[in-house]
Order: structure tokens, then sequence, then C-alpha cells
């Protein structure tokens, strides 16, 4: 293994690269207890409007925040927990950005499609009534 | 890394020799098909958006189908799911501490936090099975729609309670129950495997493989698997539970 690093240089030696000493151990546990605390504010305040305020806060603003909820959490995981943060940028790019362009464009289509079906439903139903 | 750079000065990142994401072979690799698997799951949840506009107004309430928990006999709705959800979030702590454990290479402290997040990882599999055992049996259906459509007739069974494929008692669509089994399925048919996973490093860790090999890059490529399970739950949680 060791001839592979030397004849490869630049290939990333985990050993090497992803090894820590005590000290920056312990800066790394309270960065990941403080997410989990976060997370688990995010969750509970989640909970807690999903159980109040489902009629009060109106439908669409209910959505949005859960949705922006959602992805905040989302962030923390892929970002702290999976380490992409600390990873190169070109691998950050390459794992978010198609992933992200993909999904926007899925997520628009289905649910104009969708809203379209809700329309038109009741539009085919008069018309197969009237025949 | 100015010591490596000076004594590559003709290398750049694309042009063969380097790892131009600086990572091994197997972590890249667990990336791609980590986002392949996350369009797999955002495809399903994506249908989902689309069926729940198209019936806006027809659709069941979370909160009145989930509601139940064990050994109280009330009506706590989200609350079962909320206790999913924090273990889950709990179990990928402890992972993601087990893979910083490895980075010190403590390989006690690893075994420790690899056994806590096998643990958390089968108290939400046994959690799910209660879940869906409610939701088939109709335990804590309080809403009961007992009329259905099938093959465009409209059918009345008084005698029907819980779900199946075909007809549930929640709601007057089967599309309900459909994506509830799909998606909450696969998804714990990944929690599943992710807890094999990590089963097998736990021994291979245990019988000293990692030590051997002189680094837990493994327990790491393993973590990110577990915290993509977390990471699709958050969304099945936020759309199918919540909204």
């Amino acid at each position: 293994m060791s001839d592979f690093f030397e004849e490869y240089p630049g290939y990333p030696n985990y050993e090497q690269m992803a090894t820590h000493d005590e000290a920056h151990g312990k800066t790394t546990r309270k960065k990941l207890w403080m997410v989990f605390w976060i997370m688990l504010i995010v969750t509970l305040f989640e909970l807690f409007i999903g159980f109040k305020y489902s009629e009060e806060l109106g439908e669409l603003n209910k959505e949005y925040l859960f949705i922006f909820l959602t992805v905040a959490k989302a962030f923390f995981i892929v970002f702290v927990f999976m380490h992409l943060g600390d990873e190169k940028k070109a691998l950050k790019y390459v794992i978010i950005a198609p992933y992200t362009l993909f999904i926007f464009y899925l997520a628009f289509m289905a649910i104009t499609e969708g809203v379209y079906s809700y329309h038109i439903k009741d539009i085919i139903a008069t018309v197969i009534g009237h025949q | 890394m100015s010591n490596q750079a000076a004594a590559l000065p003709l290398r750049k990142d694309w042009e063969g020799g380097v790892s131009p994401f600086g990572v091994s072979y197997g972590k890249l690799f667990m990336w791609f098909f980590l986002v392949s698997d996350a369009l797999t799951f955002s495809s399903l949840l994506c249908a989902y958006g689309f069926m729940r506009h198209k019936y806006t107004g027809q659709w069941a309430h979370p909160n009145e189908v989930f509601h139940h928990f064990p050994f109280i006999h009330k009506e706590l709705p989200l609350a079962y799911v909320g206790f999913m959800t924090f273990d889950l979030i709990m179990s990928s702590v402890t992972m993601v501490l087990a893979v910083e454990a490895g980075h010190r290479k403590n390989q006690r402290q690893v075994l420790m936090w690899l056994f806590f997040t096998i643990i958390g990882g089968l108290i939400f599999v046994g959690s799910q099975c209660w879940e869906w055992f409610n939701f088939i049996t109709g335990q804590g259906a309080t809403a009961v729609y007992r009329d259905y459509i099938m093959n465009g007739h409209h059918i009345i069974n008084p005698h029907f309670v819980g779900a199946n494929l075909v007809v549930n008692s929640y709601t007057v669509l089967p599309t309900f129950g459909d994506f509830f089994f799909c998606i909450t399925g696969f998804h714990g048919f990944h929690v599943f495997s992710g807890v094999i996973i990590n089963i097998v490093m736990f021994i291979m860790v245990a019988n000293g493989v990692m030590k051997k090999r002189g680094h837990y890059e493994m327990i790491e490529k393993a973590g990110l698997y577990w915290h993509f399970v977390d990471l699709v739950w958050v969304f099945v949680f936020t759309f199918f539970y919540l909204l």
C-alpha cells in the first residue's frame, strides 16, 4: 500500500488525512452536539406548529414554513453530519448542483400538473355527466 | 500541503495522477450512490405531491390517522412519529460520534457508539412495524370512511376498518394507503439494510480489521449511508405527517 502512495502522491491517503488528535476531537464533538440540539429544537417546533396552529396559520404559510425548516435540517445533516462542508469545492458542487436543479424542475412539474389535474377532474366529470 | 504542491509543480487537479475531489474511490462512489438514491426518493415524494394536489380536500388528515401511542390509550396526534424522528436523529448523532472516534483511532469508543447506533436503528424499525400494524388494522381510525370507489363503482363496505392497497378506512382514496406503504416501506427497508451494514461494521471493528488496516474509513462510508437514511426520514416526516 505504501508503494502505491509513493507512486501517486496526489491520491488521498486516508490514514494521514482524516486522523486528528484529542484536542481537535473535542471541538468537533462540541460542534456535533450543538447541531443535534438545533435539530431537536427545530423538530419540536415543527411538531408544536403541527399541533397547535394548523388552522390559525393558514395552509399555505404552514407549508412554506415546514418546507423551509425541513431544508434547514437537511442542510445541517448533509454539511455537518455527512462532512460535505469539509470536502473540496469541486465535490460539493458535483453532489449538490445536479440534484438541486433536477429536483426543482421535478417538484415544479409535479405540483403544476397536480393542480391542473385537480381542476380538470371536475370538468371531465361534468362533460361525462352530460353525455 | 505546500510541500506536496512543490513536489508536483506541473500536475493540476484534472490532469491525472491526483484525485480531483480529494476523496478516495469508495467514498466518492458512496456519494454518487446516495445522490441516485436521493433522486429515487425525491421522485416518490414528488409523485406524492402530485396526488396530494390532485385530490385537494379529499386527502386524509395525518392528525386523525396517526395519533396512537404505545401503552397510552389517549389520542396524541404525531407524538409517536415525533419520538421516531428524535430516535433517528439521535442515532445519526451517535453514528457521527463513531466516525469521530474512528478519526482518533479509538477502537473502544467506535464500538460503543456503533452499538448505540444499531440500537437506535432497531428501535426505529420496530416503531415502524408498530405504526404499520396500527395503520393496517385500523386501531387508530377516528374519522372512518367506509365507502370507496373501485373500478369506477361506488362500493359501501360497513365492515371494513383499517387499510390495504385497495381500500382504507381513513379516506375514500386508495392512493393514500398506497403511498404510505410505498414510501415508508421503501424508507424502512433502507433503515433495515443500514442496521445490517452497521452490524457488519461492528463485527469488523470488534475483530480488529480496521486496526490492522490502519484507518476507520469504512465507518465513515457506512456513516454516510446512515445519515442519508436520517435525511430521507426528515423529508418523509414533513411531507407525510406534518403537511
